[in-house]
């Protein structure tokens, strides 16, 4: 098969909600995967991967309360926490969280909230995008340097 | 006319007619009518006595910027950026937040007679009617962000406390992390905000609400403790309160040393005095997560402004964020 026609298969796969594609021409099949595999090994840092960090540094933690969904390994960015804290999705208890999965977003628009001793600290993105991933939910502690979003450029 | 205008001409708390008040603003008795239910708005009672005039129930000592500003210590003067005075706005940090950031080593001020949103914790609505308390918000632009910089909420309480204990001669405490507390009742709060700035530097703003003078019926409904509010009108019984302004210019001023130093001081400078005032230590308490809540006993603060509590004999709990509350016993 044609390697631009694979190319272009990838981009429309990206451009699409649809996490996997295959295509048969003849003698010819080609799947496109846009999800790790079980086995592969996942290049965008899993949110587990932080959950014992968060249990040793902060009793309050439960390791559950990290999204059990893994980021998708594209060309996202991620967004990580820059102190230890609590991390809100809104503005208030039972407001709309400033952003969810499939959100457009600017640079410098409001992400979360990260807050420690009543300190807000209002984290804005750096990168224009769209949110593909929220890995913290709302009320949850986090940790320095953990993912909070994956944002797709 | 405004309802501002009309607002600064019956602040001295006499009557003032409809008739004078239409000649003094140029308009008709109607036009000045028309804004009394604005006052009424702003937490105001306006009594209409029928052949006398309107007259505020309590007269108001408004802030002026330009007194203010006269009254500070010169080389904090010199400090400050900006000093807006707001008879209304929605909320003094949300205003000094989208603001550009002052420039590093210069202080941002804003006082509002009256906030529409006054944003308590987390969105909780804290409303005081107009001129009866303190909302002073500053903000200060870290070059690069401190050591230390959550406990900056902490290092403010002392402030606060400080600047209270000289101005208006009353001792609070401080409940972890943020409230200001005068005999078992929440005299204030604080809220710190803060954005990141380029190459890894900080916009923080720091609001701080006093309660000063309030309608005595007010203050248990101000506050869901268990004895409610308190002001410091009545923490100074039978003195009264000192001028808002008083209390303004020495947290401006003591505030605007707090920003300039912080980045080398740190919370050590701050922490004894802390520990001194911390109302929880030694008392039985529940800290609400979104897991659930865990009861146990204040151990106090260690040395980076966490709090430490005891939940089980020999088992300590590090606690960075959420509410805690008083525990009955």
């Amino acid at each position: 098969m044609d390697i631009r026609k694979v190319k272009k298969l990838i981009e429309l796969l990206e451009e699409s909600g649809i996490s996997e594609i295959e295509i048969s021409e003849g003698e010819e099949s080609v799947r496109i995967s846009r999800y790790p595999q079980p086995g592969t090994v996942n290049v965008a840092a899993a949110p587990m991967a932080f959950a014992p960090q968060v249990a040793a540094a902060a009793p309050v933690a439960p390791a559950a309360g990290t999204a059990p969904a893994l980021p998708p390994a594209s060309r996202g960015q991620q967004v990580t926490a820059p102190m230890v804290g609590t991390f809100y999705s809104g503005p208030a208890p039972g407001a709309k969280s400033f952003v969810e999965v499939g959100s457009e977003v600017k640079a410098g628009d409001t992400l979360c909230v990260i807050e420690a001793m009543k300190m807000m600290n209002q984290i804005e993105s750096e990168f224009a995008g769209r949110v593909v991933s929220v890995l913290v939910e709302n009320g949850n502690p986090v940790e320095f340097g953990q993912p909070l979003f994956v944002i797709e450029e | 006319m405004d309802a501002e205008q009309l607002l600064a001409a019956l602040a001295d708390g006499k009557a003032h007619s409809g008739e004078d008040l239409a000649r003094a603003f140029g308009v008709t008795r109607a036009a000045v009518w028309k804004h009394i239910p604005k006052l009424a708005d702003w937490g105001l009672a306006v009594d209409a006595v029928p052949g006398v005039g309107y007259q505020l129930r309590r007269g108001i000592d408004l802030f002026d910027a330009g007194a203010l500003r006269s009254a500070l210590a010169p080389e904090v003067a010199a400090r400050v950026a900006a000093l807006d005075i707001f008879t209304e706005i929605e909320s003094t940090n949300r205003y000094l937040l989208a603001a550009p950031p002052p420039s590093p080593g210069m202080l941002g001020a804003c006082i509002a007679e009256y906030q529409t949103a006054g944003r308590g914790r987390r969105g909780r609505r804290w409303s005081t009617p107009l001129g009866a308390g303190l909302c002073l918000s500053v903000a200060w632009q870290f070059a690069a962000a401190p050591a230390e910089l959550s406990a900056l909420t902490l290092a403010v309480g002392v402030v606060v406390r400080r600047v209270l204990a000289r101005v208006a001669g009353v001792e609070i405490a401080l409940k972890w992390p943020n409230d200001l507390v005068w005999d078992e009742r929440k005299l204030g709060g604080i809220l710190l905000e803060l954005t990141a700035e380029g190459q890894g530097g900080c916009h923080v703003v720091a609001g701080i609400g006093i309660n000063v003078a309030l309608p005595a019926e007010l203050l248990p409904l101000l506050s869901d403790w268990p004895r409610g509010a308190v002001d410091l009108a009545t923490a100074c019984a039978p003195r009264g309160a000192p001028p808002r302004a008083a209390i303004a210019i020495g947290l401006i001023e003591e505030l605007t040393e707090l920003f300039a130093s912080y980045a080398e001081t740190g919370f050590h400078a701050y922490r004894d005095d802390w520990r001194a005032a911390d109302y929880l230590r030694g008392r039985a308490v529940k800290l609400d997560e979104a897991a659930g809540h865990i009861t146990g006993t204040a151990l106090g603060i260690e040395a980076d402004g966490a709090l430490l509590i005891e939940t089980a004999p020999g088992a300590r709990r590090r606690i960075i964020a959420g509410d805690v509350s008083l525990r009955s016993a």
